[in-house]
C-alpha cells in the first residue's frame, strides 16, 4: 500500500464556494479506506478562528448519499466530477468516481482522495463530502463492481450515473444495478439514433420495478423536457377546451437534423419521449409502431436529413397519427423544435403548436381558425449540475416518468 | 294499481340491477375536470380563469409584497391565461400611470428580476378603477367592469377580491360587496373568494363584530384570512417534520418533552411604522397570530386528513385547550417590556419613546414574554414560553422542544452531566433543524459532551422557496384554505390575547422603558422562566 497526504493551507473559506480541505492518493482499497479514516480527524480540517487559535469547523460528516459515477473514460470522468464538485455543499455525499484504463495491462488502482468542503453561511460549520476519483487497470477494470461495493457508506442509498453510453445488458451493468437504488442516463447523449438503448432501458424497468428494491430511473433528457410538458398541458388547462383531450387525432414533433449526418446519426431520443408522455397521460396505446418512411424519390434517410417516422396510436375506435420528422435546424442534433397536436371535438377543431425559441417555449392555439394568445414558458437549457440536483433531489420512482419511458420503448419496439 | 296481462316484473336485487334501475345503462362520460397531462408537473391543478379585484392596491403592502408575488406567480406560469387584475384604490391613476407605479415597485421588491416581455405581458392584465370605499357609484362601476369582463375573457365569473387596506375599511368594502352583489356565487360555476390581510380585530369583541359583518355578506367557506406566517416554507415543513416521520410523534407529549420555547426576536425597531405600533404593540402583532399559530402547529393533534377543515378543527382545539388568564393570571404569566436606547447590529439605536411618531409617554410593549399551559391530554403540564420582540441582539424565529432529562444520572464520573435533548426548528433566518444530544469526548475517561445535529435547509434543497405571499396567493385561487385561518380559530386566539392587553389597560402605569435595545428583553423575562427551574434558549 502507497499513501501520500498533501497538506494543504487553512485557507479561509468563502460563503458558497467549494474548497479542497483534504487530498491524498493511494494504490489499494485498504489505502482507500484508511485515507476515509484520516479525511476527519485530518488537522488540515481546521482553521483559524477569530481569536486566531485552531478552531475545528467541520462539526460532524456531512453524506446524504452514495453517489457513484462510471466512466468509460477518464475523461468523461472528468467532466461529471467537475459537475458533482459544485454540489458537494448543496448535496453533500460520498463520490465514487471510477474509470477503467490499459484493458489488457496488468491490474492496477490509482485512486485520489478529497475533502470538499462549503460554507454554507458564515457562522456554521463548513460541510464536507468525500470524493473518490478511482482509475482500475487491467482486470480490475472489469470488475468495477467488486472495487465499488466495498466503498460504499452502508445504509445510505446510492445513485449511479452513467454518462455516455452505459452497456445497460451487460455483466457489469447488472452487477452495479443490483447495489443501485437510481440509475441516471442522458439518453440524448447515446450514441446513434438511441433506440436500442432505449430497449434495453425499458426492459431494465421492467424488470426492476416491482415492490421494495426497485430500481428508479432519471433520463436527463426526460427532466428537461419538464418546461415543454407544462406549456402542452397548459393548452387544455381552459375547462371548455379540456374535452379536445379525448379528440386528438394527430400527434407531429419536429426534431433538429443536420444534412449529411446520416439515416441512423441523430439520436431521437427527445422527440420520442414527447411522445411517450402524451400516449401515456391520455391512455393511447401503439397501434402500429413508428416506422422510418421513404419518400418516393428519396433515400431511405428522407434526403439525408434524418429518419422520418411515423405511426399510429389509438384509443378506443379512435386513431392518432404520430409523426416523427427532422427539421434542419442549427440546434443540436436530436433536438426537439416543435410540438404539434390536432383535435377535433363534435365539429370543432383545436390545433397547438408548441415551439422552442431561445431561452422559452410558445405556445400557439387555434381553435377553429381563431388564434388564442400566445403563451410563453421560460425554458433555459438546465445544466448538468441543475439536472443533476433534481435528480437527487427526487424521490422514488416517477410513475409518470417511468410511463413515458415504457410508451416511448412500445412505440419503436422491433418486430 | 299493478297492470296485468304483461310480464312480471322483478325487483332488483344486485347492486348493479339497482343501478340501471335508477340511473340507466348510460356510460359515465369521460371526466373533464382533470387536465390528464398536468400529472406530476409542478401543478396537478391551476387555477380557473378569474379576475382579481385588489382593494388598497396603492398602499404599501401591495407593491411591497401582493404586486411582487403575483408577477412571479406569472412569471412562471402558475396564473392562468386569462387571469386579470383590477386594482381599487383612491388615488387618482390612469392605467398607464398605476402600471408605471407597479413597475417600479416591481423592480424593487421582486424576488426574481422580471424578464422585460414577461413584465409588460403582466402589466397589461392589471387595470385600475379609482375609487372611493364609501363610494356607491364607484362599486356599481366595478360590478358593471367586472361583467363586462367576464363576457370578454371568459373568466365566468370567478373573482378573488383581495382587502391589502386598512383593517377599519374592512367593513365598508365588505358591505359594499354585498351591496353590488358581487358576493353572489354563480349556479354551476362563478365562484367568488375573498382574501383579508391581518389583523382582523384588535380584541375579541372587534374580531367578532368583524366576523359578523363579513359573515353577513359571505359563507365562511368564502373567506381566506391571511396570516402570511403560514406560508412560510418552513411552517409548512413543520407539519410534514410532525406528521411525516414516525420517529419524533411518539415523543411528542408530556411524558416525554419538558417544555416548549417560542421566540420570535427583531433586531429592527419600529422603522416607519411608529403610528401603527402605537396602537398595536408585539402582542397584538405578532403574538395573538403568528405565535399562536406556531403553537398551535406544534401542539395539535394529527389531524384525521390534510383538508383545509381538518386540519383547522385541530389549530381550534389547542387554542380552546389554553386556560384564558384573569388578571391575578396576567401579572405571573405574562411579562411586557419597552425598549430604551442601546447598541443593535454594532450601531446605536434611539428608545422605541423616541421613535417617529410615537408618544414620548408611551406604554406600547415592544416585548412580550408569556407562559402558556394547554389543558389536553398530550401537554397538561407541560409549559410553552413564549417571547416576541423588537429590538432584540438578533433576527430569528425559533420553536424549541425540550426533551426532559435522563431518569436516572448513569455516568456520576462524567465532570458534566448531559443536557436533556434539545430538538430546534429554525423558522428565519437558516431555516432548518438542529436536534442536539450528549457524545463521549474521546480519551480514556468518560466525560460527556453536547453536540449537535444541524439541518439546514439551503444546503439540502437547491430549489428556490417561492416567498409566503406566492404560496398563500396561489392557494386562494385554488380554493384550497388550509393555510388560511378561519372565523372561529381568529376568536380563539384573541379570546386568549385579549385579557392580557385588557389587564394593562386596567392596571397600573408600566415602568417603561425597561430593557435596553440590543438584549434579550427585561429582566423580568428571565424571571418567569427561572422561576420554573428553566431558562431562555440562546440563540
Amino acid at each position: 500500500m502507497h499513501a501520500t497526504d498533501e497538506a494543504l493551507g487553512l485557507d479561509a473559506p468563502t460563503v458558497g464556494d467549494p474548497l479542497l480541505r483534504f487530498s491524498s492518493r493511494t494504490t489499494s482499497l485498504a489505502g482507500i479506506e484508511a485515507e476515509l479514516a484520516k479525511v476527519w480527524a485530518a488537522t488540515s480540517l481546521t482553521t483559524t478562528g477569530d481569536t486566531g487559535e485552531a478552531e475545528r469547523r467541520v462539526s460532524a460528516r456531512t453524506s446524504v448519499l452514495n453517489l457513484v459515477v462510471i466512466a468509460r473514460q477518464p475523461e468523461i470522468g472528468a467532466r461529471a466530477a467537475a459537475v458533482i464538485r459544485m454540489l458537494a455543499g448543496r448535496h453533500p455525499s460520498r463520490t465514487l468516481i471510477v474509470s477503467s484504463a490499459d484493458p489488457d495491462g496488468p491490474s492496477w488502482l490509482d485512486a485520489h482522495i478529497q475533502a470538499i468542503c462549503m460554507l454554507p453561511r458564515p457562522d456554521a460549520a463548513e460541510t464536507c463530502a468525500e470524493f473518490i476519483d478511482l482509475v482500475a487497470g487491467g482486470e480490475a477494470g472489469r470488475h468495477v463492481a467488486a472495487i465499488v461495493a466495498p466503498l460504499l457508506v452502508h445504509d445510505l442509498p446510492v445513485t449511479l450515473w452513467w454518462p455516455g453510453d452505459p452497456p445497460l445488458g451487460t455483466r457489469q451493468a447488472v452487477d452495479m444495478l443490483a447495489m443501485a437504488d437510481r440509475l441516471v442516463v442522458d439518453g440524448s447523449h447515446w450514441s446513434g439514433d438511441g433506440l436500442d438503448r432505449l430497449q434495453v432501458l425499458a426492459r431494465l424497468v421492467g424488470e426492476h420495478g416491482a415492490g421494495i428494491g426497485e430500481l428508479a430511473v432519471s433520463d436527463f433528457a426526460m427532466i428537461r423536457q419538464s418546461r415543454w410538458r407544462e406549456a402542452i398541458a397548459s393548452s387544455f388547462d381552459r375547462p371548455e377546451l379540456r374535452p379536445f383531450l379525448s379528440g386528438i387525432t394527430a400527434i407531429t414533433v419536429r426534431y433538429a437534423a443536420h444534412r449529411g449526418a446520416g439515416p441512423w446519426g441523430t439520436n431521437l431520443i427527445k422527440p420520442l419521449y414527447h411522445v411517450g408522455w402524451l400516449a401515456s397521460r391520455l391512455g393511447l396505446v401503439v397501434a402500429a409502431p413508428l416506422r422510418p418512411v421513404v419518400p418516393d424519390g428519396a433515400s431511405e434517410s428522407g434526403d439525408d436529413l434524418g429518419l422520418r417516422m411515423t405511426g399510429r396510436l389509438r384509443a378506443s375506435r379512435r386513431s392518432v397519427a404520430v409523426a416523427v420528422l427532422p427539421m434542419a435546424s442549427p440546434m443540436p442534433p436530436g433536438t426537439t423544435l416543435t410540438v404539434e397536436l390536432s383535435a377535433e371535438r363534435r365539429g370543432a377543431s383545436l390545433e397547438v403548436v408548441v415551439s422552442a425559441e431561445a431561452d422559452a417555449v410558445m405556445v400557439h392555439a387555434t381553435v377553429d381558425g381563431r388564434s388564442m394568445p400566445v403563451r410563453r414558458f421560460m425554458a433555459p437549457r438546465r445544466t448538468e449540475v441543475e439536472l443533476l440536483a433534481e435528480t437527487i433531489e427526487s424521490v422514488g420512482r416517477d410513475p409518470v416518468a417511468v410511463a413515458a419511458l415504457l410508451a416511448a420503448a412500445e412505440l419503436v419496439r422491433p418486430t | 294499481m299493478a297492470r296485468t296481462g304483461g310480464p312480471a316484473t322483478t325487483p332488483p336485487r344486485t347492486i348493479r340491477e339497482e343501478r340501471i334501475e335508477r340511473i340507466g345503462r348510460r356510460r359515465r362520460s369521460v371526466r373533464h375536470d382533470v387536465n390528464p397531462l398536468r400529472e406530476g408537473l409542478r401543478l396537478e391543478r391551476v387555477p380557473d380563469p378569474h379576475v382579481m379585484v385588489l382593494f388598497g392596491a396603492t398602499g404599501d403592502l401591495s407593491h411591497r409584497k401582493v404586486f411582487p408575488a403575483l408577477a412571479q406567480l406569472w412569471r412562471t406560469n402558475l396564473l392562468p391565461q386569462d387571469w386579470q387584475l383590477v386594482a381599487v384604490g383612491r388615488r387618482p391613476h390612469d392605467d398607464a400611470t398605476f402600471r408605471a407605479e407597479i413597475t417600479a415597485s416591481l423592480e424593487q421588491y421582486s424576488r426574481v428580476r422580471l424578464e422585460s416581455d414577461v413584465a409588460a405581458q403582466f402589466l397589461g392584465r392589471i387595470s385600475y378603477h379609482q375609487g372611493d370605499f364609501g363610494d356607491d357609484e364607484a362599486f356599481d362601476r366595478l360590478a358593471v367592469r367586472l361583467d363586462a369582463m367576464d363576457a370578454e375573457l371568459g373568466t365566468q365569473g370567478d373573482r378573488l377580491f383581495y382587502l391589502a387596506t386598512q383593517s377599519s375599511a374592512f367593513p365598508q368594502i365588505v358591505a359594499q360587496l354585498g351591496r353590488t352583489g358581487l358576493d353572489h356565487e354563480l349556479h354551476g360555476g362563478g365562484w367568488r373568494r375573498i382574501v383579508i390581510e391581518k389583523p382582523f380585530g384588535r380584541d375579541l369583541d372587534s374580531a367578532r363584530k368583524l366576523n359578523r359583518e363579513v359573515g353577513r355578506v359571505f359563507r365562511e367557506s368564502q373567506v381566506y384570512r391571511i396570516d402570511h406566517y403560514l406560508g412560510k416554507e418552513t411552517v409548512r415543513n413543520l407539519m410534514v417534520f410532525r406528521f411525516g416521520n414516525g420517529i419524533f410523534e411518539p415523543l411528542w407529549n408530556r411524558r416525554y418533552v419538558d417544555h416548549v420555547q417560542i421566540t420570535m426576536a427583531e433586531s429592527l425597531g419600529v422603522e416607519e411604522r411608529g403610528s401603527f405600533y402605537e396602537e398595536t404593540g408585539a402582542t397584538r402583532d405578532v403574538v395573538q397570530n403568528h405565535l399562536l399559530q406556531l403553537l398551535t402547529l406544534v401542539a395539535m393533534e394529527p389531524p384525521a386528513t390534510f383538508d383545509a377543515d381538518a386540519l383547522r378543527d385541530e389549530k381550534v382545539k389547542v387554542l380552546r385547550a389554553i386556560p384564558e388568564f384573569g388578571a391575578a393570571d396576567v401579572a405571573a404569566n405574562v411579562v411586557r417590556g419597552q425598549y430604551g436606547p442601546g447598541w443593535v447590529e454594532a450601531k446605536p439605536v434611539q428608545g422605541y419613546r423616541a421613535e417617529t411618531a410615537v408618544d414620548a409617554q408611551s406604554e406600547t410593549e415592544t416585548f412580550m414574554a408569556t407562559r402558556l399551559q394547554i389543558d389536553d391530554w398530550r401537554w397538561s403540564g407541560v409549559p410553552f414560553y413564549l417571547r416576541a420582540g423588537k429590538r432584540l441582539p438578533k433576527r430569528a424565529t425559533e420553536i424549541a422542544i425540550q426533551f426532559k432529562g435522563v431518569p436516572h444520572r448513569l455516568f456520576r464520573d462524567s465532570a458534566v452531566d448531559p443536557q436533556p435533548n434539545l430538538l430546534a426548528i429554525r423558522i428565519q433566518p437558516d431555516e432548518g433543524i438542529l436536534l442536539r444530544f450528549g457524545s463521549k469526548v474521546p480519551g480514556l475517561g468518560l466525560d460527556i459532551r453536547t453536540v449537535t445535529m444541524d439541518f439546514t435547509y439551503g444546503s439540502a434543497f437547491s430549489v428556490d422557496s417561492p416567498d409566503a405571499y406566492e404560496t398563500l396567493l396561489l392557494d386562494a385561487m385554488l380554493g384550497d384554505a388550509s393555510l388560511f385561518t378561519r372565523a372561529d380559530e381568529v376568536e380563539a386566539a384573541w379570546a386568549i390575547a385579549t385579557p392580557i392587553v385588557d389587564s394593562w389597560v386596567n392596571g397600573p402605569a408600566p415602568d417603561f422603558p425597561n430593557y435596553v435595545a440590543g438584549t434579550w428583553g427585561p429582566n423580568a423575562a428571565d424571571t418567569l422562566i427561572e422561576r420554573d427551574g428553566r431558562h431562555w434558549r440562546r440563540i
